[in-house]
């Protein structure tokens, strides 16, 4: 949390509410205030769109009738369809994800995101489940998981530990993944916004990377948003089948 | 679709998804191919490298957590023996992540 201006003050978190539990803080901060807007607007876009509920969609339809079916597809295509299931928890991390960075992109918004403690709560979280999911579907069967068939025994004293941490390794690996992402891509933008004001007349060449730089950002916003969609859908997929 | 069938058209197209979605999802059941993020790119080379730091991060902190707990020998045999177990599971990573867009590719 680095204050004062600079680069990363657009991290900074502020209270709004302040708010405690004995002596716990639970301030109502900005971060919360954002993660809010988005729970809003992920559901008012697919109550709204589905409202009318016409065959032939209109353009809002349409709009969610792509995103159920992109992230129905990516379920039923990786975990197949018994996993689907696990559809409405996929789904709203994806747009939980998705819109969060994409509103992250608007000036004077706030990126939880770009946050380590809510990208790798999502990748606990996903962890988590996927885990006990594979426990209550093969009980103790579960470890067979960390050595590879086809594999000789003699190898199992060195495989099996080195299976054990990389399994261990996947929420680290997917919470950084979309918090490194955010906060380089923010922070750069910040960098080539501030040469912009400090050099005077030639501001328009970091002006002219800022632009480019917000595209490669629209770009890898859908994208971490999908890649976090698809990792999980193959964690899942691992617990479900592969054990 | 003739005599056989419902002359309803609207049966008949029920009939004609179900049978559609049956074929389908047995086609779904086999293990689904592993769709990742393309091999050109900026990202794909980022998540290749997030999975190696990923995995020394959980060695070196399974290391840390022996060299703290356990006593004098084991403790630093565990934190270098966590280590390089961290960066054995980081290669292993990076391989399996690389492996799926070979198949993607082959």
């Amino acid at each position: 949390m680095a204050s004062g201006s600079g680069p990363l003050e657009q991290f900074t978190i502020e209270r709004l509410i302040p708010l405690h539990l004995g002596p716990i803080d639970i301030s109502y901060t900005n971060s919360a205030l954002f993660m809010t807007i988005v729970v809003v607007a992920s559901t008012a876009l697919l109550v709204l769109a589905t409202s009318r509920a016409a065959l032939v969609p209109g353009r809002l339809q349409s709009v969610a009738e792509l995103a159920y079916e992109f992230v129905a597809g990516m379920v039923r295509e990786n975990v197949g369809t018994e996993g689907m299931e696990f559809f409405p928890l996929i789904f709203s991390i994806f747009m939980f994800v998705l819109l969060g960075n994409l509103i992250g992109l608007v000036p004077y918004t706030f990126t939880f995101t770009g946050q380590i403690v809510v990208t790798f709560a999502l990748a606990i979280f996903v962890f988590l489940l996927v885990t006990v999911v594979a426990f209550i579907r093969h009980g103790i069967h579960f470890f067979t998981f960390f050595f590879p068939k086809g594999a000789p025994i003699v190898m199992a004293p060195i495989l099996v530990p080195i299976e054990i941490i990389s399994y261990l390794s996947r929420p680290v690996s997917l919470g950084i993944r979309l918090f490194a992402n955010m906060m380089a891509g923010h922070t750069m933008m910040a960098v080539f916004a501030g040469f912009t004001v400090t050099l005077g007349l030639f501001g328009f060449l970091p002006l002219a990377v800022n632009v480019a730089l917000y595209g490669l950002e629209f770009i890898v916003a859908a994208l971490q948003a999908y890649v976090f969609t698809i990792l999980s859908c193959l964690y899942l997929r691992d617990a479900i089948h592969l054990h | 679709m003739s005599e056989g069938g419902p002359s309803d058209p609207l049966a008949r197209l029920g009939e004609r998804l179900d049978k559609a979605r049956l074929g389908r999802d047995h086609g779904q059941n086999a293990a689904g191919s592993n769709a990742t993020a393309p091999p050109s790119g900026l990202g794909f080379g980022f998540r290749i490298g997030v999975e190696m730091v990923a995995a020394l991060c959980v060695g070196l902190a399974l290391g840390w957590v022996a060299y703290r707990f356990l006593p004098a020998p084991w403790g630093v045999i565990g934190l270098i023996g966590f280590f390089f177990l961290g960066a054995g599971a980081g290669t292993l990573n990076v391989f399996r992540a690389a492996q799926g867009i070979g198949r993607q590719q082959g």
